[in-house]
């Protein structure tokens, strides 16, 4: 991936971001202020050096840049977005996590909720030995610990 | 692993990218996707996914390790708390008790929760609502409030609080001085001393609520000088005089609710030019206001009055200063005001509260002359209040939605015109949005409202575009019995046309469908009915009824047939055995059925149920199944020619689908000799003789067919000629508009007069029958005469000359169409049957003989199986020795299907031609089998609930 994620046609500032492995990318302020973080950097004022961003890899960060863009057009339908979210985040398990991840520290509230919500689908309806399966949970409880937790939820699992 | 091939597929584009930064990035991906560590995520993000999880869900999450189960009892997961869907006693109560400590928001369903509530020990409660609290008492509703001192909100209702008295009110009023929200549904009498009590000790209680009461302290209302928001809706016995003169000096009060009561024009004048303080009054639904439409409002400035027959929309817009552009979005454009005035948003929120109740009532009331409200706005607004960031509110409109459709709750109508105005303000999305939410009361009230708006195809058209299938089948696998019963019920109604069983199919609609009832065998009645219904419906498709198969289906049904009480269940559960069965060969479910234990016995004793409908439905099923020889058998062997001859007796008055099936059964089980003898010995003959003087198309024909099988048999011949059969089968025979019935009607008489009841009367001539003194000849003379102009309806003589004179094929197959009965490729025939018309081509009425030649081309043309040729073959020689014109014809006929037979057959014929006697070696039964191949499916229907 390189620096060409944000197709630049406005006029807007640019905002350089750096990632954990050294790529750099430029994205639009008007983009970039999805999320949180790069919000209030622009409200600060920020340097013309790349914004470092240790705990995110370029790949993921293109993919977060790339929703980014999605959602800051004015002329995209509400329906054309949910499709498009549908897609983007139909996507395997360490690339979710990625996201999730890189969601919650770049502080961008709809697509952690997005991530949140396709983890949770991939809960629903599970029992706790399903869910461990899927994300390869260990079960670290003691038999005491389990028989407390097994007393704990009995109210929201009975019938 | 499919990610590396993924992506090397990806590749093969790519020219000149950096490869090998990209490779080493796969592995470490590749890597890292070893190590996702999903307890690693950020306890924020994991208390945000349990923020989209139901209860249930974020049990199980809690379930699976410590990490988690530490997340999951964070206080901020425990600030609210809904109980509604769970079984809460005390034990239960206890064991959430240590969560509880911070718990401020509570909701609980019925009394027994109520009882449980302190044991939640949640002393910081601020909010409580109940519903279904009918029988809560005056002792628990005051230890719960003597527990919680902090409490600011205390609603019950809307169903009536019977048993709270005034003196419960006083313990709210000495234990709760923090109280702000007080609403109460159903109390039969407010006293003044409890209203009193209130206003002393709780200065901050600004809103309240005596909603549905008999009686209410008007005078101690007028001192309750806190008050800014109070209804009074639907409380009886208001004293307008008082009311008028004490309520426009509360000093605060700015929303009074007086919708659904007998308030007339003159106190709601004097409390809108009185007040100093009133915002808004509503007023909906009052008759006596209503009377008065010309009664003049909105002249006191400021002040808003909402009445049906006012633009609703328009009135709140004037709230806001600025009235640009409001309208039907009103409520969508305050909800995203960004400048938010407090006192405007007290107001809203509780106009929205209000009205959703409101409508609501009006809706359940199901009130004559109000089409034109609900057409205008009721729609719209119900589809605001849907959007509503207040919960209660949301499930309330959906209710609103799912019940001011029904128009008729017994036949399950909807008003066409209600349904389509909610699809074209845009509320499918709405609802199926709301449907996806996690919280499962919502769920289960917009799954209600989806259901009863499908039964209107449009809707359903418009449900299954938008999704709503798949949606529904992933609610019908929710734990929530409310839930998946609403979802069940939704299903049930969307099968019930064609066109979307096989997405509900493709959904994995049948299986949710067959395991909710496994999983609710017990004790859901509600989703049990739905299930089986949505079943029922699906069972009619030839592909979904395997799948039903497939799923454990049949065993589900025979086990709801077999041991539910619940007379609903058991007639969608016998429907839907009845659809499985009415697939003929194409698959085996028929026989499956009867291989389950017990079932066929179950389905005769349900043909004795009180309820009609499962009457009907059993009825309908041994029906179908009685198709399959063995199971006919243990029908038969389970008592069920005695059932149903009783049945068939009982049902004269009895609406057409009972008597059809009731009659039909017996036609299934007459197709052996031995049932045959037994339904005449039973007494069945005088009822199928009533019931083919049914005016009911399908009634008349199934009773015929009955009649035809039974006539086979001299001794049940005598019978239907001494009960007066012959004029009902000679009127059938000559008038039904159906051919089917007119058919077999003359093949029952051809029976009863080819000279075998003869020969059995002479023999068996009794005192019994000579008795009855029947004309013989006469009613021969008049039978034959019928099947006489009955067979020459179908000749053209003019076209028979012309292709008999040419042989040419073209000219004989159009012939031979015009002879042609359609609906009788349904009918089998066996050899014995087919034996017994051969015989009568030999009869000495030359009616009969082309009566005989007649049948034998409707059961050839489409039988070609060989025992029917082998029939078929003597028939020909018989018939070429005869000259008699039509005779003859239909015999041409018959010859040109002979070498349409493969070759290896011919010396079988040949030697059958011989020998007559090897027909019955050949044919599988002894006696005559017709039945109707593709037996009839019980019409889908679909129910909605309210």
């Amino acid at each position: 991936m390189s620096s060409s994620s944000s197709p630049m046609q406005s006029t807007g500032r640019k905002l350089k971001l750096k990632s954990k492995d050294d790529e750099t990318f430029e994205v639009e302020e008007a983009v970039a202020v999805k999320s949180q973080i790069f919000k209030y950097m622009v409200e600060d004022g920020v340097s013309n050096g790349p914004i470092p961003l240790p705990n995110v890899n370029g790949k993921t960060l293109a993919r977060v840049l790339q929703w980014c863009q999605k959602h800051a057009d004015p002329t995209i339908t509400e329906d054309e977005l949910n499709k498009y979210d549908a897609g983007f985040i139909d996507v395997d398990q360490a690339v979710l996590y990625d996201l999730l991840m890189a969601a919650n520290y770049l502080n961008i509230e709809e697509l952690l909720k997005l991530a949140c919500m396709r983890v949770a689908d991939m809960i629903k309806g599970k029992s706790p030995d399903e869910i461990r399966r899927t994300f390869n949970i260990k079960n670290d409880f003691t038999p005491e610990e389990e028989e407390e937790v097994r007393k704990e939820n009995a109210w929201a699992l009975g019938p | 692993m499919s990610r590396r091939v993924r992506r090397k597929v990806a590749r093969k584009g790519k020219v000149v990218s950096p490869i090998y930064a990209e490779t080493e990035d796969e592995i470490l991906g590749l890597k890292q996707y070893d190590y996702v560590d999903w307890t690693g995520l950020p306890d924020d993000t994991v208390l945000q996914l349990f923020s989209c999880l139901n209860y249930r869900d974020r049990a199980s999450l809690s379930s699976t390790c410590r990490t988690w189960r530490v997340l999951g009892i964070s206080p901020c997961l425990w600030n609210s708390l809904d109980l509604r869907a769970h079984k809460c006693d005390a034990s239960m109560a206890s064991s959430l008790a240590p969560r509880c400590v911070n718990l401020q928001k509570l909701r609980f369903r019925g009394a027994e929760s109520a009882d449980a509530v302190i044991h939640l020990q949640a002393r910081n409660l601020r909010e409580i609502s109940g519903d279904y609290c009918r029988k809560i008492t005056d002792a628990t509703l005051s230890v719960i409030v003597a527990r919680h001192e902090a409490l600011e909100s205390l609603q019950l209702g809307p169903d009536f609080c019977e048993r709270i008295s005034s003196d419960a009110i006083k313990a709210i009023a000495f234990c709760c001085p923090k109280l702000k929200k007080l609403r109460l549904s159903g109390i039969r009498d407010v006293h003044g001393d409890a209203i009193t009590a209130l206003a002393k000790n709780c200065p901050n209680l600004t809103d309240i609520g005596f909603i549905d009461c008999l009686n209410v302290d008007e005078m101690a209302l007028g001192n309750v000088v806190s008050v800014r928001f109070l209804s009074v809706s639907g409380t009886s016995n208001m004293k307008w005089g008082v009311v008028s003169d004490l309520w426009h000096k509360l000093p605060n009060l700015a929303g009074l609710d007086v919708s659904r009561t007998d308030i007339g024009p003159n106190a709601v004048s004097r409390l809108l030019s009185s007040s100093q303080s009133l915002k808004v009054l509503c007023a909906l639904n009052c008759p006596v206001l209503e009377e008065h439409t010309s009664f003049h409002i909105n002249k006191n400035k400021g002040k808003l009055l909402l009445v049906l027959f006012n633009d609703i929309f328009k009135g709140i817009g004037l709230l806001f200063v600025d009235t640009t552009n409001k309208g039907r979005n009103v409520f969508l454009d305050w909800r995203n005001l960004k400048n938010k005035d407090k006192n405007l948003d007290e107001i809203m929120i509780w106009v929205e509260w209000i009205l959703s109740h409101t409508l609501l009532r009006i809706a359940e009331s199901n009130q004559q002359g109000l089409d034109e409200f609900w057409l205008k706005q009721g729609a719209a607004l119900l589809l605001s209040l849907m959007q509503s960031s207040q919960e209660d509110v949301q499930e309330r409109a959906a209710t609103g939605l799912a019940t001011f459709v029904v128009i008729d709750d017994e036949n399950a109508n909807i008003d066409r015109g209600r349904a389509e105005a909610v699809m074209r303000e845009g509320g499918i999305r709405l609802l199926l949005d709301l449907a996806k939410s996690w919280r499962e009361g919502l769920q289960s009230e917009a799954a209600k409202a989806i259901a009863n708006l499908s039964v209107n195809t449009n809707v359903a058209k418009s449900v299954a575009e938008e999704g709503g299938i798949n949606i529904l089948a992933g609610l019908a696998r929710s734990m929530n019995r409310l839930v998946a019963e609403e979802a069940a019920g939704g299903l049930w109604n969307l099968s019930v046309g064609e066109e979307h069983k096989g997405a509900i199919a493709e959904a994995g609609g049948v299986k949710a469908l067959v395991d909710l009832i496994f999983k609710w065998s017990t004790g859901g009645d509600g989703v049990l009915e739905r299930a089986a219904g949505a079943l029922a419906n699906l069972a009619a498709d030839d592909k979904c009824s395997t799948e039903v198969a497939v799923a454990g289906g049949v065993h589900a049904l025979v086990m709801l047939a077999r041991n539910c009480k619940f007379e609903g269940v058991q007639e969608q559960a016998a429907r839907a055995l009845a659809n499985l069965a009415a697939h003929g060969d194409s698959n085996s479910n028929n026989a499956a059925i009867g291989q389950e234990a017990g079932a066929l016995e179950a389905l005769v004793q349900l043909t004795r149920s009180a309820h009609e409908g499962v009457r009907q439905e059993a009825a309908g099923a041994l029906w179908n199944l009685s198709f399959d020889d063995r199971n006919r058998e243990v029908i038969a062997a389970a008592g069920g020619v005695e059932a149903l001859v009783a049945l068939a007796q009982s049902c004269s008055n009895a609406s057409p689908g009972l008597q059809e099936r009731a009659a039909g059964a017996l036609w299934g089980l007459s197709v052996s000799e031995a049932n045959s003898i037994a339904i005449g010995r039973e007494g069945g003959v005088a009822p199928l003789i009533a019931l083919a003087r049914s005016e009911a198309e399908d009634v008349h024909e199934t009773a015929a067919g009955a009649l035809w099988n039974l006539a086979f048999n001299p001794g049940n011949a005598l019978r239907i000629v001494e009960e007066g059969g012959v004029p009902a089968l000679v009127h059938l025979c000559s008038s039904s508009v159906s051919k089917m019935a007119r058919f077999m009607a003359a093949l029952a008489l051809a029976y009863m007069f080819d000279g075998r009841m003869d020969e059995f009367a002479l023999l068996g001539t009794s005192s019994e029958s000579s008795s009855k003194s029947v004309n013989l000849d006469g009613a021969r003379r008049m039978a034959l005469k019928h099947i006489e102009a009955f067979v020459l309806t179908f000749s053209d003589p003019q076209a028979f000359a012309a292709a008999a004179a040419s042989s040419a094929p073209a000219a004989l197959s159009q012939v031979t169409e015009g002879a042609r009965i359609q609906e009788a490729g349904h009918l089998r025939c066996s050899g014995a049957e087919i034996g017994r018309f051969v015989a009568m081509l030999r009869n000495s009425s030359a009616i009969l003989k082309a009566c005989a030649a007649f049948a034998l081309l409707q059961f050839s043309y489409f039988n070609c199986s060989l025992p029917s040729l082998v029939a078929v073959m003597p028939c020909t020689m018989q018939a070429s020795c005869r000259m008699q014109e039509q005779h003859e014809f239909f015999v041409l006929r018959l010859q040109q299907q002979l070498p349409h037979l493969k070759p290896k057959y011919l010396p079988e014929l040949y030697f059958a031609t011989l020998n007559t006697t090897t027909w019955n070696h050949h044919s599988k039964g002894f006696f005559s089998c017709h039945n109707l191949s593709a037996a009839n499916f019980i019409p889908s229907y679909g129910r909605f609930h309210s």
